[in-house]
């Protein structure tokens, strides 16, 4: 088992890293000056050479890609994130007012998600086949092909414009964080549907359920102990994914809806070529994912020892 | 007491496999449902269980192939306790310990989940699981095909000498005429979804009515030994 | 004739098959019997080529047998065929690979002999039974005209009257074709009605290999004896009165 975690943990650390050199190689080589967007930024105005020259190496520009490379790393590795090219302050202060919107926001969509798609899937698997089934299944297929952002303006459209009922810009009140947390819900709950729906459908199927009723366990007990149990695992994998997917539409839906989180955070930070606080971003996401799935996997092992460990 | 079942049929995709049938299971039986794949042997034995389950006795059901008896995800405690609940009985009250050695499994490590056992041993956990409520009847269907023969055998023995013990009747299916005829004292043939011949074995072997039982009689072994 | 002499097979460290020594002419069955574990699909495998020996040689009239392409009847029909081909396309495959052309007559002959309808060929092998399934198997198994068949439990899947009735189709088509036959089986029943010797393999070596009819009459080691009382328990032998 200690083997299996190393071996987990290993491959984490490998994820981070080269994610974290990728991003950074990414951001060196876009298009465009960076130290001219670095200046751009802080004063607001175009400016002389002079000037972006001087920019160019407080922030580091002139060194070599590996150099430049090791500077962020180095602090990063005792938990500094440096200061932002543009503003000069630490980037963490910036990045935890930012999470502070952010993870909430990303809690409350996931809840809405477990909170439609675990009862519509048990309903919907009632009776397989059937036109709440069928309904079912075309309402998430909808869903996963509608992209976020279009969603997120049509419930802008409805609700906030047409309707009034709710606010569409900004953050200042709860309600503020109905209309995205729905955006990024029903996305949520679209994925995790049709998961839920096959998950269990397959359980049902199981060559030994015959044999447990058939010794007087209740169906209740079935239901519980044994359909999911079985079911749980492509849920939780999936999940795993809907995690990346959510942390995608978190920056789109951030965007649109006018909120100071970790969405607009980095929009605006690549915009100024920001490094230190792309990279931030970046590692915190990736390590995010990276935990998550560690724990995912670890979760798999627990259920169902055999995943991962024994000869076939 | 004997147990009875009237009018047992089943229907699979519009057709019916299992004609209307009727047995009766006079206590401590021993019953050999025989016939060719596709006869419907192991629907009746399956109607059969859940009819006398529905009136209310007490009896269990023993499948032919572990996986389709446990779940893998679940210990061995687990699915002992599964049934103990299942049957009423209070914790640990069912005797466990009797029953394991009885089929000589005692010793295993009940935490592991199933794959972590042989076969062999998972066929036996799963019939000392069906014997822990003390049941009127047991059925097992087809114990044999899916073991070693010289685990199949030491099961067969285990299985008769623990049985004359007891007050359950117990019904043999299988395809194979010839196991049979070693275990059991009346045979009920099945052809295609009906029951075509019925009578203590010796009868049935000797003297076979039906074309069904002809044939079975006649391939119920590979060959005689020499004296 | 098939030779193996001192075959041993290692994986790793474990010994699968331990110093192996048999032959076989051509028109004979053997019969290999043992448990789960006890090294038969191993020693098919080595047979076929298909494994490489670690010490010892398997060979067919001096030369490896590889070069005779032994064919092989398996023992789950449904797992046998491409479910995506037709039957008839799943026999011809030895024939194709091998660039044969087959003498007039042959595949209607051997259908004749294994009791299937020509035309059932068509069908995919999810649409027939299990039974003619399994006969399809030893039609793509002898189509090729190969000397040496392997069988690895070729009845196992089916039931008591069709695997009577369909060992004695082989030892038909045996007399006739005059392949020899290894046959995997853990049924001592059918390894004593139908082979010539009988090999009793346990934990990777042979415990005895003998004449079938003096094995059933009396077996000589203690497991020989533990298999044919098994073998009487399950009814697959009738002990004499």
């Amino acid at each position: 088992m200690i083997k299996v975690f190393g071996g987990l943990l290993l491959r984490a650390t490998v994820v981070l890293f080269g994610t974290a050199i990728l991003t950074f190689a990414l951001l060196w080589h876009a298009p465009g000056d960076p130290a001219q967007a670095i200046a751009m930024a802080r004063f607001d105005a175009l400016l002389t050479e002079d000037v972006i020259a001087q920019v160019r190496e407080e922030v580091g520009l002139n060194m070599t890609f590996w150099q430049a490379f090791w500077a962020w790393l180095g602090p990063l590795l005792q938990l500094d994130f440096g200061n932002s090219s543009v503003t000069g302050r630490p980037v963490w202060a910036d990045l935890q007012a930012a999470i502070s919107y952010t993870f909430p926001l990303a809690l409350v969509a996931l809840g809405i998600g477990l909170a439609i798609s675990i009862p519509l899937a048990q309903l919907a698997t009632k009776r397989p086949g059937g036109w709440l089934d069928r309904f079912a299944v075309g309402v998430a297929s909808l869903g996963n092909a509608i992209p976020a952002y279009w969603l997120g303006l049509i419930l802008i459209l409805i609700f906030a414009v047409q309707l009034a009922w709710l606010p569409a810009l900004g953050a200042s009140t709860p309600a503020h964080a109905v209309l995205p947390a729905l955006t990024l819900g029903l996305g949520v709950a679209a994925s995790l549907t049709r998961i839920i729906r096959s998950g269990i459908l397959e359980a049902r199927g199981q060559s030994f359920l015959p044999a447990v009723r058939r010794r007087g366990v209740s169906e209740r007990a079935v239901g519980r102990d044994h359909i999911a149990p079985h079911a749980a695992v492509p849920v939780i994998t999936v999940f795993g994914l809907e995690l990346a997917f959510l942390l995608e539409g978190l920056v789109l839906v951030e965007v649109i809806f006018g909120r100071p989180g970790l969405g607009t955070f980095l929009v605006s930070a690549i915009l100024a070529r920001d490094f230190p606080q792309v990279q931030a971003v970046v590692v915190l996401t990736a390590l995010i994912f990276v935990i998550v799935n560690l724990l995912i996997d670890l979760i798999y092992r627990v259920i169902d020892p055999r995943i991962g460990g024994h000869d076939a | 007491m004997t147990l009875s079942v009237t009018g047992l049929s089943a229907v699979r995709s519009g057709r019916m496999i299992l004609f209307p049938t009727s047995v009766d299971i006079p206590p401590r039986a021993r019953i050999g449902l025989v016939g060719s794949s596709g006869s419907g042997k192991s629907t009746l034995g399956h109607a059969l269980i859940d009819d006398l389950r529905k009136q209310g006795h007490s009896v269990a059901h023993v499948p032919q192939s572990p996986d389709e008896a446990l779940d893998p995800l679940r210990s061995m405690a687990f699915h002992w306790r599964e049934a103990e609940v299942a049957l009423g009985l209070a914790p640990g009250s069912a005797d466990q310990e009797t029953l394991f050695h009885a089929l000589d499994i005692a010793g295993g490590d009940l935490r592991k989940r199933p794959w972590g056992w042989s076969r062999c041993r998972l066929l036996r956990f799963a019939i000392s699981m069906a014997l822990s409520g003390q049941p009127v009847l047991i059925v097992f269907d087809d114990p044999t095909s899916a073991l070693d023969p010289v685990v199949a055998a030491a099961t067969m023995d285990l299985l008769n000498t623990f049985l004359t013990e007891q007050e359950t009747a117990m019904i043999l299916i299988t395809h194979d005429l010839g196991l049979a005829a070693q275990h059991v004292e009346s045979l009920l043939l099945l052809d295609q979804g009906r029951l075509v011949e019925e009578g203590p074995t010796q009868q049935v072997l000797e003297a076979p009515q039906t074309q069904a039982a002809k044939d079975l009689a006649a391939h119920r072994n590979w060959m005689s030994l020499p004296c | 004739m098939l030779v193996v002499k001192n075959l041993t097979v290692k994986r790793g460290a474990r010994v699968t098959l331990h110093d192996i020594s048999l032959t076989l002419a051509a028109g004979e069955t053997l019969a290999v019997v043992g448990e789960s574990g006890a090294g038969k699909s191993t020693l098919i495998g080595a047979i076929l080529g298909l494994i490489a020996p670690s010490s010892g040689a398997v060979t067919w009239n001096g030369k490896p047998t590889g070069d005779i392409r032994p064919a092989l009847v398996m023992q789950e029909p449904r797992a046998a065929f491409n479910p995506t081909m037709s039957l008839h396309r799943s026999v011809m495959e030895p024939v194709v690979a091998q660039n044969m052309t087959l003498p007039v007559g042959r595949l209607e002959r051997l259908c004749k002999g294994l009791e299937i309808p020509v035309e059932m060929l068509h069908r995919r092998p999810t649409e027939v039974s299990i039974g003619q399934a399994q006969r399809v198997g030893i039609l793509r198994a002898l189509i090729a005209s190969s000397p040496l068949v392997l069988f690895d439990e070729p009845l196992s899947a089916l039931d008591a009257t069709t695997q009577k009735h369909t060992a004695q189709l082989i030892s038909d088509l045996q007399k006739e074709e005059g392949f020899a036959a290894l046959i995997v089986t853990h049924d001592l029943g059918y390894a004593v009605a139908h082979a010539d010797q009988i090999a009793v393999l346990k934990a990777g070596r042979i415990e005895e290999l003998c004449g079938s009819a003096d094995f059933a009459q009396a077996p000589q080691t203690p497991y020989g004896k533990t298999l044919r009382d098994a073998a009487i328990t399950l009814g697959a032998l009738e002990a004499a009165e």
